[in-house]
């Protein structure tokens, strides 16, 4: 098995986000090759919690131009995990 | 909030105020509603950042400053009127103890009203002074009203007499030279003024309209230019024209034309009801000054050093919106008079000096006679205001309601009458 923050990239905090904690539902960048399964076991070992369900998302990398040269910034997975309504809220401190 | 005043020398003493947690939590929700409106967190609109993410970030610590910033002046006045002193200037502020959940104790160095130890104020002698209209005021006044009237006449024939104005063209030469600024054109010179130097005026009486004299001066020792002091000068001078004031005759005719009496009797009396009115003023401002005075002096104030410096930024605001009045700015000032602002300052020390001890001495007296006003008082102050104005009465209780001026105004009066209190319990002596 892939080790767990190799799985969870980094939180995603921003306004939407934040509201979403109210719900137990917290959203985070995985790593693209993950599956359900894997965050789960992921999220429920780094933060100590059961975890109720997780969705994801493959969000498509937005193409950026240079000039002539057409880009992309690269795709990357969202995956929205809701926790058990017992556990604790999660903290993150990198902000 | 907690305050406690401990005394120390110099009017001076240390204001320990303690907060409570919650009024200090209060101001920091305040802080971070203030603060949150400015920065800038990737994937939050500004001013949507909630408190926790901003304390991740940036540390609850962050918060402090501009909390206490908001909550000091509250408490401080808080603590100012619970521990009832009087203080003069700004504190020196010193967090003592600050933290999440802790009571914070602030420590704040006061300067406060020294404490007047009143001398002798009934009773007071002042010297007599003669403030009575004598025959002599009412002429003089007269004879300047008649100069004001005067006209100046063109003399055809005849010669320069003292008083006269005489038009000159003029051009000075030493050892030959002419100088600078010893030629002019239509001079309007008016003799016996002494705006020449000393000799010249009297050569130019005798002469006549058109007529050209070399006119032979020596400058003073002590003239202002160098090169020139102690030389001998030639004037070549030629006169243009004579004027002659033609003082008006003190009569009936001249009262018409100066005031709207009918004869000079009536504006004699007019002169002297004005006069008598002014030396009443005068006899009053007299006596008022130098009671207060001399009250202020028999007292012992111990004035703390920034009490005066406060009253000479005081005064220098107000030099300087004289200054203003007349077109002058304080650099131009400086300039001119050779003064910088430390010396302008020094100067005005003393005076300072003696207003400060002067009102601390008056508030004094007035707090010892329990001298009170009355709203009454206050509003035919307000009526008086009104007139002088033009405004109505409502609308100047506004103005001072406004500006939180209305207590300043009831001072005022109190002082005004402290101070009747005081002449009317002196004595006058010769």
């Amino acid at each position: 098995m892939k080790e767990a923050r190799d799985v969870i990239l980094r939180p995603i905090i921003t306004e939407r986000t934040t509201e979403m904690m109210a719900d137990n539902k917290y959203v985070f960048e995985v790593a693209p090759k993950s599956n359900k399964t894997e965050v789960k076991q992921a999220i429920e070992s780094i933060f100590d919690v059961t975890v109720e369900s997780v969705n994801t998302i493959n969000v498509k990398g937005k193409p950026k131009r240079m000039g002539r040269y057409v880009g992309k910034r690269k795709d990357w997975k969202k995956a929205i995990v809701k926790l058990s309504s017992d556990s604790k809220p999660l903290e993150f401190f990198e902000g | 909030m907690k305050a406690n005043w401990e005394k120390l020398e110099n009017n001076t003493g240390i204001l320990t105020i303690e907060v409570e947690p919650e009024q200090v939590n209060e101001a920091i929700d305040q802080a971070f509603k203030k603060a949150v409106k400015k920065v800038n967190i990737p994937g939050f609109r500004k001013g949507k950042v909630p408190r926790k993410i901003f304390e991740a970030r940036f540390g609850v610590e962050s918060l402090y400053q501009d909390a206490f910033d908001l909550m000091f002046p509250v408490v401080y006045g808080q603590a100012v009127s619970e521990t009832g002193i009087n203080p003069v200037d700004r504190p020196e502020v010193d967090l003592e103890q600050i933290g999440k959940d802790q009571n914070w104790v602030i420590k704040a160095t006061v300067t406060v009203k020294p404490e007047v130890a009143l001398g002798d104020y009934k009773g007071i002698e002042i010297e007599s002074k003669d403030f009575a209209v004598t025959e002599e005021d009412i002429e003089n006044e007269l004879k300047t009203m008649q100069e004001r009237s005067a006209e100046l006449n063109v003399v055809e024939d005849g010669s320069v007499e003292n008083g006269d104005y005489a038009i000159i063209d003029f051009e000075g030469f030493v050892d030959g030279e002419a100088f600078e600024g010893g030629a002019g054109e239509n001079y309007n010179l008016e003799i016996g003024s002494n705006t020449f130097i000393p000799g010249f005026e009297e050569q130019v009486i005798g002469m006549k309209k058109d007529e050209e004299k070399d006119i032979v001066v020596t400058f003073p020792e002590n003239y202002h230019a160098e090169n020139l002091a102690g030389k001998e000068a030639t004037f070549k001078v030629k006169l243009n024209e004579i004027k002659r004031k033609n003082l008006p005759e003190l009569d009936d005719e001249f009262a018409k034309d100066v005031s709207e009496f009918e004869t000079l009797e009536e504006l004699k009396v007019d002169i002297k009801n004005k006069l008598e009115k002014k030396a009443e003023e005068d006899k009053e401002n007299y006596q008022r000054q130098a009671v207060i005075e001399k009250v202020a002096a028999n007292a012992t104030i111990d004035i703390p050093e920034i009490m005066i410096e406060h009253e000479v930024d005081h005064m220098m605001k107000d030099f300087e919106q004289r200054l203003l009045s007349q077109g002058i700015n304080l650099d131009l000032y400086y300039q001119f008079s050779g003064l910088d602002e430390e010396q302008l300052r020094g100067q005005m020390k003393e005076d300072a000096t003696g207003r400060v001890r002067n009102s601390l001495t008056l508030e004094a007296i007035s707090k010892a006679e329990n001298v009170e006003v009355t709203d009454e008082e206050v509003d035919e102050e307000i009526n008086n205001l009104a007139e002088m104005y033009r405004r109505s009465a409502d609308e100047i209780r506004q103005i001072f309601a406004a500006q939180d001026q209305l207590e300043g105004l009831k001072n005022d009066i109190r002082i005004r009458k402290t101070i009747d209190l005081l002449v009317e319990s002196s004595k006058a002596v010769a």
